[in-house]
Order: C-alpha cells, then structure tokens, then sequence
C-alpha cells in the first residue's frame, strides 16, 4: 500500500504546485503589455539592497504599533516620486549607497526599539522611499512605459513593508518576551549586513 | 488505521528525505563563484563556520550570554552583530588590525575560562569583552570580503551563519537551569578555552 502524505507534506505539495501554477500564470499575462508592470515590481523584488531595507521599515513600523501604518503609504508615494524623478534626471552614481544606509538606520531602529516621534517615521519614509524609487526607476530604460513600471516598484515597495508590518504586529501581540527580542535581533541583523555592504562598496569607491 | 501510526515516519519516507539531504547540498553548490545570490551566500555562511577558532569563540559568546542570564542573553544577540560588522567595516576598508589570529585564540581562552569559573562580571565589563572580541573577529571575516563575488548576499550569510553560532550556544546554555547541567556547561567552557591554547600555540609556532 502506497504511504498516505501526512497533513504537512501534502500541504507543501499543494504550496508548490501553486507556486509552480503562478509562474505559467505569468507567461500568459491576461493583460498584453502589463509586463512592464511587473518589471518595475521584481527591479526591487529582486536586489537585496531594497528588499532589506523595505522589510526593516515594515518592522520598525509594525515594531512602532498599528498607528504607523501610514509610514508604508508616505513610503510608497516617496518610491513612485522617486521613480518618476529618475524619468528626467540623470542616474546619480552613489544613490546605491544611500539605499545601504537606509538599511543600518531602519535596522539600527529596530535593534534599538525605541518609541519614535511619528513625524521622524514619516521624514525618514520619505527621504528614502525618494532614493529607492529613484535608483529602481534608473532601471527603466526607452521602451519602457512609465506608467507601469513606476506603480510596479510602488506596489512592490508596499508589499514588502506591509509584510514586514503584519507579521510584527501579529508577533509583537503574542505574550512571550523573547518575541521582542527576536524582533530587535532581525533588525540587528539587517542593520549588520549594511554596514557590511556600506564598507565593501566603500573600499571598492576607494580603489577606483 | 488509527491516527498515531499515519503519524508515524515509515522507511521509505525517511529515505525519500535522506536522499534529498543528499542531493541539497550538491544543487547549491553547484553554483558556487558564479557571482548569484546563492555564491555569495554561501561563501558567507562557509567563511564562519569553517574556522573552528572562530566557532567554538562564537558559541561561547553565546554560552557565556546564557550564563550570564538577563539582561545579558538578550542584549548579546542583539548589539553583536551591529559591533563585528564594524569590525569587518574595517577590514573590508583595510584598516590593519595587528594580531587579529592570536586576539581570536585570546577569545576563545578568555570566554571559555569565564564559563569554567562561572563568575558574574557587571554587565558593562561583559559587554566590552565581547564587544572587543566581536571586532577581532569581524576583522578576519570582513578582509575577505572585497572578493567576495556579491557583497550582499555574502553579508546575509556571514551575519546569519554567525548569529546562528550564537543562538547555538545560548541553546546550549539552557543547561545552566540544572545543577548537573551548569557543571557540564562549565566543563565546555573549560573545553573552549584549551582549545583557544591549542590555536594561541600554533599561531605562535607558526608566526
């Protein structure tokens, strides 16, 4: 007799063929042309330097409690601003690093777990929600239409902090203390690897 | 058929996951120095890992963490990583550090004895120790680093693989609630430190 899947096994198994299923979803796209949408949203889906730190200010605003929800919308704005700058400006060689700090402060934030002034939440989701928009929309190149591809790096940009947010938020309500802690080691975590990148890109500017 | 037995792993499921263990590691490698994301994040996780100077010092960080108890298990795993990657910020700048070798032997000498006497030091004298330690450490890894074929995905893997050190050791140190288990605990500390002599030793004959 063939062994039944436990409940688990079967569960990843659908997961993976859903998984599977989307990826020839894509392919045949329901809308022709809206390619450039989801070029805009895996331009930042898919570089670390913005997936940390959009999953950093998702859990410093989670960390920050439901009243910051806000912040991931100044941010996506800031992320479409940003972008729809770099469609008349030329690319800034350094903006790169910028994203990197932005990294160690929203991850310095979070290991530090201090209660923040709202408007410094929203000062900081501006300033650099304008530098990552701005960097993902130097990706954009003559045929690529604007229009989608700039609500792809927002959308993108909104996911991954919204994610960050609710699953802090959903943690942070759980009783146990060392959930707080495990928050603020991610957050560690993130603001480590920053500095990290920030002195590789540092000695490569150096040598150049 | 009741519910324990379906419960129940049977051979050939366990086979099934024995020779997937077997495959994993094969497919990742496979892309090793390829410049992607899984390149540079195993180099990262490899680069702490395989030094045993470097892991037996990163387990006793978490330890001697576990030992201490709060707040000190808490602020450990926290402000660790932030200090070594300032540590490997001066590496990767190439910020000479003399001795960086015998400073880590000295780690692992120096948190090993401090679990075999189990004394408790105030927090802040803990704190400078480790935080020391964490920037001799954070040196060796971040040297390497320049080379490294992506920056990024080598930093989530080195800061991963060690903070995983880490939480082995405060894993470990969950054996401090039991008297049996604190003299265990104390006897690994003293394990630690002779091999942090074992590597001050060959740093020495050899340099």
């Amino acid at each position: 007799m063939p062994a039944r899947l436990s409940k688990p096994a079967a569960s990843a198994g659908v997961a993976v063929c859903l998984l599977l299923a989307a990826g020839s979803a894509y392919a045949h796209s329901a809308a022709p042309g809206a390619g450039d949408f989801y070029a805009g949203a895996l331009h930042a889906l898919t570089a670390l330097e913005h997936v940390l730190p959009f999953l950093a200010l998702g859990i410093l605003a989670g960390q920050q409690g439901r009243k910051a929800e806000p912040v991931l919308l100044v941010f996506c704005l800031a992320l479409a601003a940003g972008a729809t700058v770099a469609l008349w400006t030329p690319p800034l060689p350094y903006i790169g690093l910028l994203n990197i700090v932005s990294a160690i402060l929203f991850g310095g934030l979070v290991a530090a777990a201090w209660s923040l002034p709202m408007a410094f939440c929203y000062g900081i989701a501006a300033v650099f929600g304008l530098s990552h928009g701005f960097a993902n929309g130097a990706g954009m190149i003559e045929q690529t239409k604007p229009y989608l591809y700039i609500p792809g790096v927002a959308l993108a940009g909104l996911a991954v902090t919204a994610y960050g947010l609710i699953v802090t938020d959903y943690l942070l309500r759980r009783k146990a203390y060392w959930i707080h802690i495990a928050v603020r080691v991610a957050g560690s975590w993130i603001a480590a690897m920053g500095i990290l990148v920030l002195a590789s890109s540092g000695s490569a500017i150096l040598k150049a | 058929m009741n519910t324990r037995t379906a419960a129940r792993p049977n051979r050939s499921s366990l086979s099934k996951f024995a020779l997937a263990c077997l495959l994993w590691p094969a497919l990742a490698l496979a892309h090793v120095g390829q410049g992607d994301i899984s390149g540079g994040f195993l180099a990262g996780v490899a680069h702490p890992v395989l030094g045993p100077d470097h892991v037996v010092a990163m387990v006793a960080v978490g330890m001697w963490g576990a030992q201490l108890g709060a707040p000190a298990i808490w602020v450990l795993p926290v402000t660790f990583p932030i200090v070594m990657a300032f540590g490997g910020a001066l590496g990767g700048l190439g910020v000479p550090i003399p001795g960086i070798e015998i400073g880590i032997a000295l780690s692992a000498i120096v948190l090993g004895g401090m679990i075999a006497i189990a004394r408790r030091p105030p927090l802040w004298t803990a704190a400078i120790v480790v935080g020391v330690f964490a920037i001799f450490h954070g040196h060796a890894h971040g040297a390497e680093l320049p080379e490294s074929a992506n920056a990024i995905s080598y930093s989530v893997g080195f800061v991963a693989a060690t903070g995983s050190l880490h939480a082995l050791g405060i894993l470990i140190g969950v054996a401090n609630r039991w008297s049996a288990g604190a003299k265990v605990l104390r006897a690994v500390g003293g394990l630690i430190a002779a091999c942090g002599f074992y590597f001050l030793t060959g740093h020495l004959i050899a340099g």
